[in-house]
């Protein structure tokens, strides 16, 4: 009953105006977001790591920045992350096999025009990642996401809780829609 | 005015600012130390051999075997931002068709100064083949060791610590003995 009075007490314009204040802060996150993939050309430009597969480099929920400039092309010893066809999770290793193909068609002063095979392994794993390919002999360049250029620990470990953790999802997701209603500046 | 809330609100934003800001301050020290270290590489002997591959379409294919010596104190490279260096030896040719290639044959991950000193001698580690079945015709190969510098945090560098003076050929395919 009490907190039904300090609802009626903030006014139905109060309430609109809060909910248009959350409204914009998810839309200016979301253009941030966007915007940054489009800087760095590519759909995620900050990723969480999920596997081992990289370790001691890279640990389950470490941060990397991501980016995939058109001008150049991959060389042996970039971190990737890539997506294959038929599998859901990107994966983040290195490239330890670069042949850049001599095409029809191509021409010698636009090295993008060029294709290039690819291929990947985890560090911490013995084997190359073909395995992973789902059939494909080698990785493209429209298979990747983009290349790794800086790293930060721990940080994206708020995301995997979240996702081992659904109701902490929930009760965060909750708990912050209430705080932005209620709550006067 | 100050409720439980906004004394935990402002708390917790003083902290993760001064959290990032230090981050930030370390990511950009890096570049403080601008150690280049060098060493030497030599090509012992180069070995092209048939055999079967699992995964290809072309099941039999020539593998190549490189016996290599690598000198290269890289413990300069190692600082207070300094996690880990990933060294590799990588193959640089061009095919017969012109596919221009660059294998890496052999890496190490050195997480400690007292490691970073390579006297490695040693043969490949992984694969070394053509994208083709065979090494026929292709030119011969420089080879380099390359390494990639990793922070605790921050941003990633690459370098190449040697190469070999010549490009080494690649022999004709003996049968295995």
């Amino acid at each position: 009953m009490d907190s039904i009075k300090a609802f009626k007490r903030l006014g139905v314009r109060y309430m609109l105006l809060q909910a248009l204040n959350f409204a914009a802060v998810i839309a200016s996150g979301l253009m941030i977001w966007k915007g940054l993939g489009l800087v760095c050309n590519t759909e995620s430009p900050i990723v969480v790591v999920l596997s081992g597969s990289m370790e001691p480099a890279f640990y389950r929920g470490d941060l990397l920045f991501l980016t995939n400039p058109a001008s150049e092309q991959y060389v042996t010893g970039d971190i990737t992350v890539y997506k294959v066809p038929g599998a859901d999770i990107p994966i983040v290793h290195r490239v330890i096999e670069t042949h850049d193909v001599v095409s029809e068609g191509y021409v010698a002063a636009s090295p993008l025009g060029q294709k290039q095979l690819l291929l990947t392994k985890g560090d911490n794993n013995n084997a190359n990642d073909i395995e992973l390919y789902q059939g494909l002999d080698w990785l493209e360049k429209r298979h990747i996401v983009g290349k790794v250029r800086g790293f930060m620990p721990y940080i994206g470990y708020v995301t995997i809780a979240m996702n081992d953790f659904p109701q902490l999802k929930y009760a965060l997701l909750g708990g912050l829609g209430l705080l932005a209603l209620v709550q006067r500046e | 005015m100050y409720s439980a809330y906004q004394r935990i609100n402002n708390i917790f934003a003083l902290l993760s600012t001064c959290i990032f800001a230090l981050l930030g301050a370390i990511a950009l020290s890096s570049f403080v130390f601008t150690a280049d270290p060098k060493g030497s590489l030599s090509i012992g002997s180069l070995k092209v051999y048939p055999g079967r591959s699992p995964h290809f379409k072309q099941l039999r294919k020539e593998y190549a075997f490189v016996n290599f010596e690598v000198h290269a104190d890289l413990s300069p490279l190692f600082h207070w931002n300094t996690k880990q260096l990933f060294v590799y030896l990588g193959a640089e040719y061009t095919s017969a068709d012109g596919t221009r290639n660059d294998v890496v044959i052999w890496d190490r991950i050195i997480r400690r100064k007292e490691d970073a000193n390579l006297n490695v001698k040693g043969r490949n580690k992984y694969e070394f083949r053509d994208v083709a079945v065979s090494f026929k015709n292709v030119t011969p190969a420089h080879y380099t060791l390359k390494y990639n510098t990793m922070p605790y945090v921050g941003v990633l560098t690459y370098s190449e610590a040697a190469r070999t003076d010549n490009a080494i050929p690649f022999p004709l395919a003996q049968e295995r003995v």
